[in-house]
């Protein structure tokens, strides 16, 4: 089915100025139904949630509830599985400073990781005594399972990799690796914070124990996100913080823990922001995830084929739009990333990212890129003429002042 | 009508996109350089539009520009090195642009080593061991890498002396009153 992308557009009142956003990867737009969905709460029902017994009260409770259950449809999790936090980095965090580690234990991650995915690891090595291991990847960003074989054993208690890179938008094998790791009795954490706004993600087909991804990369409010835990594991994984619902029962000198997504929740939760995310995930779905990535790869196939015509651009990853996701970093000979993002922004509107993209190890070690890249990315709102322009203009920048 | 700023003040100024280029303003900039067919911009096409007779003659202040400063910052990937924006032109809403790269293209004409200039894109880029400076034609001007303040600024006021010259100067009356 082909996406109405001009019904979509008018959604997005952001765009309405002519401004080409080129920066979902970063983060995304919010849609009309999301914003009237977040102000509905604070208009209407705005209470606590999980705590009063008045009417409104159950509402509110039902709404949060309601918003869960559609972010759990989303992945094909149980409502039960899904723990709403702060973003995709508090989700690596809590697993981080959750799971019993034992000295001398081992920790496998990529070399492909965003810093959320990759410090939190540094540090745990480093308070609890582990050895991390880190996957390399070749030029492009490809891993293969059996880079990942030569990593996981049996000691191995985690393997922390993501689903799609935010700069060169590869796609790691995660199945293979979950089955790598499960026999080796490893758990799996997967960074779903560029895959589930793009694509149809599947937990029990992934077969992972963690993914965790954010709210506002997928047409939600920002300040919310996800970690999806599975369902048997929640008992050995202790919460980030505790508090105010989160427990059953508290004495003087005890306290008693919930079981469920509460007990990861202490103190008043985001609730317009989760009820934003919950409606975000159903207007992902209403749209359907397949159509959004179909979406993606012809603008990504646009793309890749006008950036190879540019004189002095050296794209990083895959050349081939099956291969990857709609996020595509490069840079032109001799220019900084950032004076290419400013000139693309003031000549045309155009809003590209500049830098490091979060994931230092990357640029350095495989791209040779110490100064960053510059990275265009498309989501659904995104149309062929944002593509165009974005070509033109940075061919006039490649010829002009290169 | 003397200069593309006088034609562009009769556009509609929709930066529509249907000729090609990203703004009514650079679509000139490229008709001016031979680049682009004036027929393919639909406003011209109906005849909303009069015939260009333009021309140039650089211009000349008596007065010097004063710099508003946007920010000055670390720079996000070299923390050590700074960042800094000015405008040379305070409330520089005006969409006609204040320097006229195609006349600095004309004067400098990629005769001084390390400058380079975009006159399409309205964008001039100057690199020095001091910092790298893009000046724009709007008025504003951004160094990067700056080795510390006092050098960025020093490189700040040497690319707007430099592109003197090319000052639009009935912007700059006009955005006096």
């Amino acid at each position: 089915m082909m996406l109405d992308i001009n019904k979509i557009r008018e959604d997005f009142t952001f765009l309405r100025s002519g401004r080409i956003y080129l920066d979902s990867t970063a983060t995304s737009l919010t849609p009309e139904p999301v914003l009237k969905k977040v102000l509905e709460y604070y208009r209407e029902y705005r209470a606590n949630v999980g705590r009063g017994i008045y009417n409104t009260a159950q509402t509110a409770t039902s709404a949060y509830e309601n918003a869960r259950a559609e972010v759990a449809k989303l992945i094909n999790a149980k409502p039960e599985e899904i723990i709403f936090v702060r973003n995709t980095t508090e989700a690596t965090n809590l697993v981080a400073n959750g799971l019993k580690f034992q000295e001398g234990e081992k920790i496998v991650t990529t070399i492909l990781e965003h810093h959320s995915n990759y410090i939190v690891w540094l540090r745990v090595k480093n308070t609890k005594k582990l050895e991390l291991s880190v996957v390399q990847s070749d030029r492009e960003g490809h891993l293969s399972p059996s880079d990942f074989a030569a990593h996981i054993d049996r000691r191995t208690k985690l393997v922390a990799v993501t689903h799609t890179s935010n700069v060169l938008g590869v796609r790691p094998p995660i199945k293979e690796i979950v089955k790598l790791a499960h026999e080796q009795g490893s758990l799996v954490l997967v960074d779903g914070a560029q895959s589930v706004p793009h694509t149809k993600v599947d937990v029990k087909e992934l077969g992972c124990d963690f993914l965790a991804f954010s709210g506002h990369k997928m047409c939600g409010p920002t300040g919310v996100g996800a970690l999806y835990i599975k369902e048997d594991l929640q008992a050995s994984v202790e919460p980030l913080c505790i508090g105010g619902g989160s427990i059953d029962d508290v004495g003087i000198d005890y306290y008693r823990l919930r079981g469920g997504p509460n007990k990861y929740e202490a103190g008043t939760p985001p609730i317009a922001e989760a009820i934003g995310m919950g409606a975000a995930a159903t207007y992902l779905m209403n749209i359907g995830m397949d159509n959004i990535e179909d979406h993606e790869r012809k603008l990504t196939r646009r793309m890749l084929q006008g950036l190879a015509n540019i004189e002095g651009i050296s794209l990083y990853g895959p050349k081939d739009a099956e291969k990857r996701a709609g996020i595509i970093s490069f840079n032109l000979k001799g220019m900084n990333p950032h004076d290419v993002a400013v000139a693309l922004d003031t000549t045309s509107g155009v809003m590209v990212r500049s830098g490091h993209h979060c994931a230092l190890p990357l640029h350095k070690h495989v791209l040779n890129a110490p100064n960053g890249s510059v990275r265009a990315s498309v989501y659904l709102y995104n149309n062929y003429d944002d593509v165009d322009v974005f070509l033109d203009t940075l061919a006039e920048i490649s010829k002009t002042l290169m | 009508m003397k200069t593309l700023y006088d034609y562009y003040r009769l556009f509609p100024h929709t930066d529509c996109g249907y000729c090609g280029s990203t703004s009514c303003l650079t679509m000139l900039r490229r008709y001016c350089l031979g680049k682009s067919d004036l027929n393919s911009c639909i406003y011209f096409k109906s005849g909303e539009l009069p015939s260009p007779k333009i021309s140039y003659s650089p211009p000349h202040l008596k007065e010097p520009p004063t710099e508003k400063i946007s920010y000055i910052r670390p720079c996000p990937s070299e923390p050590t090195k700074v960042t800094i924006e000015v405008n040379v032109l305070p409330q520089t809403h005006s969409p006609y642009g204040y320097f006229d790269m195609i006349t600095a293209d004309s004067i400098f004409d990629r005769q001084i080593p390390n400058l380079k200039i975009s006159p399409s894109l309205g964008i001039v880029r100057i690199e020095s061991e001091a910092g790298d400076v893009m000046v724009f034609s709007e008025g504003k001007v951004i160094i990067r890498r700056g080795a510390d303040e006092k050098r960025a600024f020093w490189e700040i006021s040497r690319a707007v002396r430099l592109l003197w010259a090319t000052v639009n100067r009935k912007i700059r009356a006009e955005s006096a009153h």
